[in-house]
């Protein structure tokens, strides 16, 4: 059995009185892609960000690649392979393409300027990489449609070379079209070998994608399914009315079934 | 309010006033003044010891208290007005001249209706720009400010006007006087206004909606309250309180001068945050604001008044004791009033929201500190820019049209229009090689100012202390040569210092404090100007060293002076046209430049002012680039005011005044968005030159063609270059980011295709 690329176990941690994790466990292999599902104050958000380094966790252990990890802040997740794309894309309007896909670490020539040719040619091969029709690298990113918005985080995220991308809501803001282009690019991450987990509440889109499913439930895990054996019907009992019993693993879950 | 002093755990629950009314906070200022009182008795028995002096401050009290009950619903709305004391100015000058004898002689009552009248009409105008017209507060009442100023200034020609004889019949005037129960009418007009401000915002329906408004603006919108409506109500609340206020002092002085409410808007504000209101909204209460009123009127008397001292002279060798008052020199109070406007910004979020007193108290006994309610301060939330012109290149654009795809085109293409302009109305005097000098130097000052400002704008902040930090450093500089017998070498340093200080504090109060950068470097605009006046005491100094005095001079001069003149030619004839200042602001700029369009800092002040959230997620230290930018800004405005005293020979305590309107208005007419993330160097370089080419154009002695010439009066000036600011900040938000024409005309569109396929 391989190694999972990010391992997470008894992951415990509170706001003041406010139990937001009890003791959750999640697993991720290399490139699989990985749907985390919940209702509204589940602890799905919570969970990416004490992944991700921008919350401490109180108790619990993460791994990636086996190693055991102690980020402290987003930028230390960032070397390790991990990246997460926001809600609301996290771009600057005012800037293009081309530096957007490079903010805050724009190629330099003579070690004081910023080597302009060769940011635009790499933000092109990054784009291209990803398949994704943005016009050009020189238009403003304010001036592009919510999808391509969206496209250009991707391309910034994957221009870090990751083994993970967490997506926080992807097509929370984005059209039928656009939700469909994005789906596609999720694939051609997969087939290169990027890991994923999608944070989402439209199951649809998991299980179009999807390889496996996560439930939470206030703050506990409720269950793992594979996506081929499971339909959405029971992922939505699970989430409704899971308990730690229902949790499983997506093995034993399949097992069950069987 | 977390200073809540009621007794504790009263044995039965008794109905109490409403928080929204009163509470702790006013508790707590009561002391506070009759503390601050004792103290000026005790300094200063002679003045403060008399019930004149009690009479004094409430009536004081009276005029700066009704303007802080319009001020709170403006503040309470989330939005400032900073017009307010240039409203009061421009009313009592307009009923002056509409009643005074020696103008339109007019009875009281139609004077003082035309005045509440203009009252609205400010306070509508305000509340549009801000409102309607989205202009960001401070931006617009700043530029009405100083179009106020202008006006008073040009209405009254820089004289008094006085109707003593003739306001004895009238018995408007009784508003001013003592009645018979012995004190101010004023104090009666303003708890009349205290009362009804208070339970209008505590109590009633429009109340509500204002805290509404201030606190979540779209929340409000989505719960079907007219957020607009609600705010250009603040406004006209203010201005109109404002106009009531210049009733009252002509009513109490018969007669006004152009110096009339200068500065008020400074007590005002600070009235109101001292009386508990939030900067950022959503809290305030009047009967707050009206103690804040009167505990600022009282530090400013108490400052004002002095204390006094016995000083020993020596008259021909005999020492006698005389005594004296030591005071402040005229126009250093306002530094203190500027910090504690600071202070009191600073209180609410520092203070109370992360119980400052309480974990003090905590650790001092060794207990387990209660946690901090909120981290965060009272940063105020940037708007999100939106853009629809785009980048030339990302359309494909080259040549000319690529020209006019730049944010600064319209700017660059202007400065060439207004220099055609001046070429055609004075053909004989416009190109020569004078002009062309003068021209230069002109364009130094604001160049200068404009080019840190771009970094500040950019960054989606903004500096509104240049001016008064060209006068600190300048005075600084006179200061250290003059008074302190300093070489020039020492007075550069020292005032370079200074200014950068002031960009230091700036930096600092606004990124390790949270406050928004337009409160702090107000704060910084009194300040450093209070500093400047305190430093010269009030007077103009000159004659300093002439090599100091240099580097106001051409190159010439300078060459001469190190005995390297050229000798005749062309290099003679350049060495005369160009200034060391000149020179000086080009290599300046150049380096600017540089380091804003090339390298990765500058992309740093673009992805800042563009996102900063988005910009401090990829790894930008987005504090640290706020806080340079406006140290240097601080520092472009220090070398400018070196170079003032240097050009002048003399420094005078107004140095620099109006400047920032200048620097801001370059910055934004040369493509730079006041929401931040645009600007360059090279636009803002023109818009400083379309600047200096207006108010020279302005100045400009035309000749008509029956022989005869005209100049545009210089009192009316401020009135132009705030309407070129308006103008500037409103063809920014409107044709650059919005495009509305483009949304007006799809609307006319849609409207008319609606309008034929309802005829079918």
């Amino acid at each position: 059995m391989t190694t999972p690329i990010v391992e997470m176990r008894g992951i415990v941690k509170s706001f003041g009185a406010v139990h937001a994790l009890k003791g959750v466990d999640l697993h991720l292999m290399p490139g699989e892609i990985l749907g985390l599902v919940g209702d509204n104050s589940a602890g799905k958000s919570t969970l990416m960000k004490v992944l991700t380094g921008a919350y401490h966790r109180d108790a619990g252990e993460v791994l990636v690649n086996g190693a055991p990890t102690h980020f402290r802040s987003p930028h230390e997740s960032r070397d390790v392979g991990i990246e997460m794309i926001y809600q609301d894309f996290a771009l600057c309007g005012n800037m293009d393409v081309g530096q957007n896909i490079f903010l805050g670490r724009w190629p330099k020539r003579y070690g004081l300027f910023v080597d302009r040719p060769r940011m635009y040619e790499e933000a092109r091969k990054v784009l291209d990489r990803l398949k994704v029709d943005v016009n050009s690298v020189f238009q403003k990113v304010e001036s592009l449609s919510g999808g391509r918005q969206q496209s250009v985080a991707i391309a910034r995220a994957i221009s870090f070379e990751p083994q993970v991308i967490v997506f926080d809501e992807p097509t929370a803001n984005l059209s039928v079209m656009a939700t469909e282009r994005l789906l596609e690019t999720m694939a051609e991450l997969k087939r290169q070998g990027v890991a994923q987990i999608i944070i989402s509440h439209r199951l649809t889109d998991i299980f179009e994608v999807g390889d496996r499913i996560m439930v939470l439930k206030r703050g506990e895990n409720v269950g793992d399914r594979y996506i081929r054996h499971t339909s959405e019907k029971e992922v939505l009992e699970l989430i409704v009315s899971g308990t730690r019993e229902t949790a499983l693993t997506a093995d034993e879950a399949l097992q069950q079934a069987a | 309010m977390a200073l809540d002093v009621t007794a504790a755990s009263p044995p039965q629950p008794r109905p109490h006033l409403p928080a929204q009314l009163v509470a702790g906070w006013e508790a707590g200022l009561l002391a506070f003044m009759a503390l601050l009182y004792l103290a000026g008795v005790f300094i200063n028995p002679a003045f403060f010891g008399s019930t004149d002096a009690v009479s004094a401050v409430l009536r004081d009290t009276a005029r700066f208290g009704v303007m802080a009950v319009g001020m709170t619903f403006v503040i309470v709305n989330r939005d400032l007005d900073l017009s307010v004391g240039s409203t009061l100015g421009l009313t009592a000058v307009v009923f002056s001249i509409l009643f005074g004898p020696t103008h339109l002689d007019l009875g009281a009552w139609p004077a003082a209706l035309v005045c509440l009248g203009l009252g609205l009409g400010i306070g509508l105008l305000n509340g549009a720009l801000v409102a309607v017209l989205r202009v960001p507060p401070f931006i617009a009442t700043l530029t009405m400010l100083f179009i106020g100023r202008g006006l008073v200034l040009g209405l009254t020609g820089g004289k008094t006007i006085g109707y003593e004889a003739k306001a004895r019949d009238y018995v408007f005037f009784a508003f001013g006087e003592t009645n018979s129960i012995g004190f101010n009418n004023q104090i009666l007009v303003f708890l009349v206004f205290a009362v009804v401000g208070a339970v209008v915002l505590a109590k009633t329906r429009a109340g509500y909606e204002t805290y509404a408004t201030g606190g979540n603006e779209q929340a409000a919108q989505y719960a079907g309250i007219a957020t607009r409506g609600v705010r250009i109500r603040g406004f006209v609340l203010s201005s109109l309180c404002a106009a009531i206020a210049g009733l009252m002092n002509v009513a109490q002085d018969k007669g006004v001068t152009s110096q009339y409410g200068q500065g008020a808007e400074l007590i005002v504000i600070a009235a109101v945050i001292v009386g508990g209101a939030s900067i950022v909204g959503g809290r305030g209460r009047v009967v707050g604001a009206c103690m804040g009123a009167a505990l600022v009127v009282l530090i400013d008397k108490v400052l004002r008044e002095g204390v006094p001292i016995t000083r020993v002279i020596d008259v021909g060798g005999v020492k006698m004791e005389v005594a004296a008052l030591a005071q402040l020199p005229p126009g250093a109070v306002p530094a203190f009033l500027g910090l504690i406007l600071l202070a009191a910004v600073l209180i609410e979020p520092w203070v109370v929201r992360r119980n400052l007193l309480g974990r003090l108290k905590a650790r001092l006994l060794g207990q387990e500190p209660p946690p901090a309610l909120e981290v965060g301060g009272a940063a105020i939330v940037g708007v999100q820019t939106k853009g629809a012109v785009s980048e030339a290149r990302g359309v494909g654009a080259r040549g000319l049209r690529a020209f006019l795809h730049r944010r600064d085109a319209a700017a660059i293409l202007l400065m060439a229009a207004l220099w055609l302009t001046g070429l055609w109305l004075r053909p004989d005097f416009w190109g020569s090689l004078d002009n062309s000098f003068n021209l230069l130097l002109a364009f130094t000052e604001i160049g200068l100012l404009a080019v840190g400002l771009t970094f500040v704008i950019a960054n989606g902040d903004i500096d509104l202390s240049v001016g008064s930090v060209l006068a600190f450093s300048g005075a600084t500089a006179a200061f250290v040569m003059k008074e302190m017998g300093g070489d020039p070498g020492a007075a550069i340093l020292l005032a370079f210092l200074a200014g950068t200080l002031c960009g230091v504090v700036n930096g600092w109060l606004t990124t390790r404090l949270g406050l928004p950068a337009f409160v702090a470097t107000l704060g910084m605009f009194y300040i450093a100007r209070g500093l400047a006046a305190w430093l010269v005491a009030g007077r103009q100094l000159s004659g300093f060293p002439e090599s100091y005095n240099l580097i106001g001079r051409n190159l010439f001069e300078l060459l001469n002076a190190m005995g390297m003149a050229p000798a005749d030619g062309f290099a003679l004839a350049l060495a005369r046209a160009v200034s060391v200042q000149t020179i000086f602001l080009a290599v300046v700029a150049i380096a600017a430049g540089i380091v804003l369009g090339a390298m990765p800092f500058g992309q740093k002040v673009y992805a800042t002012g563009g996102n900063e959230r988005a910009a401090s997620y990829s790894g930008i230290d987005t504090a640290r680039v706020r806080f340079l930018s406006l140290v240097f800004s601080a520092m472009c405005a220090a070398a400018a005011g070196v170079i003032y005293v240097a050009y002048y020979r003399s420094f005078n305590p107004a140095a620099g005044l109006l400047r920032e309107l200048d620097a801001i208005a370059s910055v934004i007419i040369g493509g730079g968005s006041i929401f931040g993330g645009y600007g360059t160097i090279i636009g803002s370089l023109a818009g400083a030159a379309v600047i200096t080419l207006i108010r020279s154009l302005l100045s400009l002695q035309i000749i008509l063609p029956d022989g005869s010439s005209f100049v545009m009066p210089q009192h009316w000036m401020n009135v132009f270059i705030g309407l070129i600011l308006i103008a500037a900040v409103l063809g920014d938000i409107w044709f650059r980011q919005q495009d509305i024409l483009g949304e007006w005309r799809r609307r006319w569109q849609a409207r008319a295709q609606a309008k034929l396929s309802e005829a079918r």
